[in-house]
């Protein structure tokens, strides 16, 4: 027995749905999807499920992971309802539904709040400039430390402990015992997913928008081990530094084309932007940039004078780590391939 | 006798001359008697085989006709055609089918289906002798339509014809006019409101000059036929005088003591015996309710205007037409139906009317009503009962009444718990409208629809929802809405008194669906509105143009030409043993005393020609003219000699 909630339609639009009433139904949403199988058929379920506001059966579901928004659907339905954008909202609706903190429904929810967080680190960055009284070696040494330290605090804080919760819904309440063996044999998945993201290649004209994320993800991680591990902005080594500098374009290159691509809305997928989807793609952006031009300050020797520069990467950086990781659309990118691995394991039954 | 009679043979480009031995016919009765000429032809049909038979007529001044083809349902009409257009009396004109009956069905049999097609044609040639010229029978026609009922569909028709120039007797049973359109608000997709719609109709026949309007009046009895129809009319008075005093009036309304269920508001309200549905309502005096009123005089007391003297009237008139546009009654759920007898189940013709009645807040028995449940298809669509039939008018009248709510009331949530909603035709837009509005449909099948119960003191809709994988969901509802089916009038003894035939949905009968979709198989007597099955506003006034312009085609000239075939009596033979009158399906036969003698006579208006009497009659009194006894027998007679 289920029970309606009409007033679930309201919340889902805080998150950037609209429209999605409209739905009678047809079907021709499902049809036209190319990643919507007879076992795992979407999104026409997902926009009744929504419609009617059985909450609950959305929580517990991976479809929302499945679905790689290609568009298509939202350009066949004959009722204007934007299917696929209701799939990216139940997306961002399930970040908020697995953080423990609720942070991130707030945040998702309200720009002003949004902007008061990023605010509020640019003040502290400065801040903290102003109490090292802008000692460039020994604030960009605090800056390496605090990147390794973000890291390992905000997965084990907050990312972590929703991935079990993602778990803990998706599997466990949903009903499924699995056993122990097969989490490991179907490990592979969750890496494989990670860093390929193969399963948009199964979207129809999709090729070239995959390779682009293939590309970034892969410059993204790289860059990150590459400043954090190898230590990017301290190191002599000429393999090591041109190696950043190609990682760091990659980055700021293929942002770019998706901030360019999301002004023009020239496809449909980039037809509707949440704000959250901005500050992904434009926080990328100037990390990609700002970091490129970091090392090229410290190659010319600028850096001493134009401390500012390294700065404004810290800021950006700081912003990124706190705010877009743990609390924005970067985990998308994590739930999605942890959704894989829990689909193939409840496959597995 | 004929003796100058042209024969004409087809092949129909082999269809014919396949099987059957053309040239042989053709030789076969060139000869005889009367003949004047007998050709064959590849195509009687034919622009130029037509030209030949007419030619022919004329230069050989020919007194008959045969034409032996196909089907005479296919070309009857085209050669009766050349004959007229020659200057030969049509009914002297004989068909011979020698294809369905002949070559098609003998195909195996050349010879044979020769040998018949001779005797098929002899026999033709001998029915053509004995053929007598007739002309249409020419009756007067009064040019005066009644139309029956007051609603949308009778008020526009009878403008209509007024406009044209007939005189028209508008006959509505209740004391006002405007029936369903009146009890409603808002239509959908115009800016207008029923009442708004009914004043302007009622204002354009108050001052037609051509329209007598009747209210409080009924048709109890009907004679003569198409252009002379005979009506008694009964007119029950209003018991108010012609010049009336309005405030005294209002009191009166206040002091009566009596209180029955308003009819008007669907019985969820009181009005008095003395009533008025609404302040504006036309005609704008109100009535007294006879039958309810107790004469305690407690009106009278206070208002000059009542006049209980007023007496019945009846009236005889004659017309040349009927159309008939008596309207619907909205369904009557069966007790427990959905819910129906629990204190906040209602119909939508009731809840329309609650709305109308709540301002700011939608209130029903003093709670206040956020959660609304709609059924729908309720008493149309039958799996079990009788109304098989879609009422077409209810999925859009509910979606745009879900409209209303939202626009006149804050925070409602409306669920539909339909079987695929129709809003058929351009009213999809409202469909969509409502969606975007949030509210949510529930479909389910006509052999598993929603339950309503109640729980406690809360009420539960529920069903296994086929657009959710058929989860069972359930909605606590404030008020479920019954959207109710249109049906035929509970009293519709009208039709009886008109015999106007009814389909098998209760519904009047037209000729043909499609064809001719108002007129009834009562010749002079049209149907238009909801009368004549489910129809909303538009397509009602559709066809009450089109019935208004069917009447106005028979009134019109003031003569009708009918068709000559008809039957008559032999009054010296005939003895009446009503035999006759009841195999008649039109009742066009009447018993009448003739220089002291009963016999049965036939009405020419009414007598369709269809001969169901003849066999009937053991005097052999009754002879069908164009199939005379002697016709026939002579037919006969030629095709079994051989
Ligand atoms: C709740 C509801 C909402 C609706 N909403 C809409 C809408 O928004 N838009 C729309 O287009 N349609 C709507 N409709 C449909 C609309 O009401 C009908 O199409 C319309 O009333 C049909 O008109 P009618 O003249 O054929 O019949 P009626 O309105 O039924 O009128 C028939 C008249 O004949 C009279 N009569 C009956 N028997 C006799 C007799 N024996 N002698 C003399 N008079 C007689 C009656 O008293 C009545 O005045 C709605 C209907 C309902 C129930
Ligand atoms: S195509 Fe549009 S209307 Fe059809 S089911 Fe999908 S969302 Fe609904
Ligand atoms: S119009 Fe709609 S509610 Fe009415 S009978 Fe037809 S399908 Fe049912």
């Amino acid at each position: 027995m289920a029970k309606i909630n009409p007033d679930f339609k309201d919340e889902l639009k805080k998150y950037g749905a609209f429209d999605f009433n409209a739905c009678y139904n047809c079907g021709h949403c499902t049809a036209v999807c190319s990643l919507s199988t007879p076992e795992d058929s979407f999104p026409r379920e997902m926009v009744r499920l929504s419609v009617l506001g059985l909450d609950e059966n959305i929580q517990t579901s991976l479809k929302p992971w499945l679905c790689y928004y290609c568009g298509e659907c939202s350009e066949t339905c004959p009722r204007q309802a934007f299917p696929g954008e209701l799939m990216m909202t139940l997306r961002r609706w399930l970040t908020a539904k697995y953080d423990w903190t609720g942070l991130s429904g707030l945040l998702y929810k309200s720009l002003s709040l949004s902007i008061l967080f990023f605010v509020l680190l640019i003040a502290g960055v400065y801040y903290f400039a102003v109490s090292e009284q802008f000692n460039v070696e020994k604030i960009m040494h605090i800056g390496h430390y605090f990147e390794m330290f973000a890291i390992i605090g905000v997965f084990s804080i907050i990312i972590l402990p929703n991935i079990i919760r993602m778990w803990y819904f998706t599997i466990v309440k949903s009903g499924y015992k699995i056993k122990f063996n097969t989490y490991i044999k179907k490990f592979g998945e969750l890496i494989v997913h990670m860093f390929t993201q193969k399963r948009a290649l199964g979207c129809d004209d999709n090729q070239i928008r995959w390779f682009e994320h293939l590309i970034l993800v892969i410059g993204y991680l790289a860059l990150l081990f590459t400043t954090v591990v190898l230590d990017w902005f301290g190191t002599d080594n000429d393999f090591i530094i041109v190696l950043g500098y190609v990682e760091s374009a990659l980055i700021f290159i293929v942002t770019f084309i998706f901030i360019f691509e999301r002004s023009k809305k020239t496809t449909e997928l980039s037809s509707h932007s949440h704000p959250s989807d901005w500050f992904f793609v434009i926080w990328l952006f100037l990390m990609g940039l700002s970091a490129f031009f970091v090392r090229i300050f410290i190659d010319t020797g600028l850096i001493h004078q134009n401390l500012w520069m390294y700065l404004f990467h810290l800021t950006v950086l700081v912003q990124w780590a706190l705010i877009i990781v743990p609390f924005g659309k970067w985990t998308h990118f994590l739930y999605r391939s942890f959704a894989m691995y829990f689909d193939a394991l409840k496959k597995t039954k | 006798m004929k003796n100058k009679i042209g024969v004409y043979i087809c092949h129909c480009g082999g269809n014919i001359s396949d099987y059957v031995d053309v040239e042989k016919v053709r030789d076969a009765v060139k000869d005889i008697e009367g003949v004047e000429i007998s050709v064959d032809t590849m195509f009687a049909c034919a622009d130029s085989s037509q030209k030949q038979i007419f030619n022919d007529i004329k230069e050989k001044q020919l007194d008959g006709l045969v034409v032996a083809s196909c089907s005479p349902k296919l070309h009857y009409p085209t050669f009766s055609a050349v004959a007229e257009r020659a200057g030969l009396n049509k009914y002297n004109y004989v068909h011979a089918n020698i294809r369905e009956q002949v070559s098609w069905a003998h195909s195996d049999n050349k010879l044979g289906a020769t040998e018949k097609a001779i005797q098929a044609v002899k026999a033709a040639i001998a029915g053509v002798k004995e053929s007598i010229s007739l002309e249409p029978i020419k009756i007067k026609s009064q040019k005066i339509v009644a139309v029956i009922g007051a609603g949308v569909a009778g008020m526009r028709a009878a403008k209509e014809l007024a406009d044209l120039g007939v005189k028209v007797y508008l006959i509505e049973r209740e004391y006002f006019v405007g029936g369903r359109v009146a009890q409603l608000d808002y239509l959908c997709r115009v800016q207008e409101t029923g009442k708004e719609l009914v004043t302007r109709m009622y204002e354009a026949i108050h001052k037609h000059e051509n329209i007598t309007l009747f209210t409080g009046a009924e048709i109890i009895e009907k004679g003569g036929s198409i252009g002379n129809f005979k009506i008694k009319l009964k007119i029950t008075p209003r018991y108010i005088k012609k010049d009336c005093n309005e405030d005294e009036l209002k009191k009166a309304i206040e002091v009566c003591p009596v209180e029955v269920d308003d009819d008007f508001n669907f019985n969820i309200t009181k009005r008095k015996a003395i009533y008025k549905n609404y302040p504006s309502e036309y005609p704008q005096k109100p009535a007294i309710d006879i039958k309810n009123c107790t004469r305690c005089g407690e009106c009278e007391k206070v208002c000059s205007s009542i006049d209980f003297n007023q007496k019945e009237e009846i009236l005889d008139l004659t017309v040349g037409s009927i159309l008939t546009a008596t309207g619907f009654d909205p369904y009557r759920p069966k007790e427990n139906e959905f819910g129906w007898g629990l204190d906040n189940v209602v119909t939508l013709p009731q809840f329309r009317r609650i709305i109308n009645m709540c301002d700011d807040k939608l209130i029903y028995n003093g709670k206040e009503i956020k959660e609304i449940a709609y059924i729908y298809c309720v008493g149309s669509r039958q799996v079990d009962g009788e109304n098989k039939y879609c009422s077409r008018y209810c999925c859009t009248a509910t979606l745009y009444t879900s409209i209303l709510t939202h626009k006149k009331y804050k925070n409602i949530h409306a669920y539909h718990f339909n079987r695929g909603i129709r809003t058929y035709g351009k009213q999809e837009v409202i469909y969509d409208e409502v969606s975007q509005l949030g509210d949510i449909f529930l479909q389910s099948y006509e052999y598993d629809p929603a339950t309503v119960e109640k729980q406690g003191d809360k009420t539960i809709v529920k069903v296994k929802d086929i657009l959710t994988n058929n989860t069972e969901i359930e909605v606590e509802a404030d008020l479920v809405v019954l959207v109710t089916g249109m049906e035929p009038r509970k009293d519709n003894s009208i039709g009886d008194v008109l015999k106007i035939p009814k389909g098998r949905d209760r519904f009047y009968n037209e000729i043909h669906m499609k064809l001719r979709p108002v007129e009834t198989v009562i010749d002079g007597i049209t149907i238009a509105g909801a009368c004549q099955g489910p129809k909303n506003i538009l397509e009602s006034v559709n066809s009450a143009l089109s019935a208004a312009t069917k009447s106005y085609s028979i009134v019109n000239t003031g003569e009708l030409a009918l068709e000559p075939i008809i039957a008559s009596v032999n009054e010296d033979t005939c003895t009446w043993c009503g035999l006759c009158a009841d195999a008649c399906p039109y009742d066009a036969i009447e018993l009448i005393n003739k220089n002291g003698k009963d016999i049965a006579e036939i009405n020419k208006s009414v007598c369709k020609g269809c001969g169901m009497c003849l066999p009937v009659c053991e005097s052999d009194s009754i002879e069908m003219s164009g199939f005379t006894n002697n016709i026939i027998e002579n037919m006969i007679s030629a095709y079994a000699d051989i």
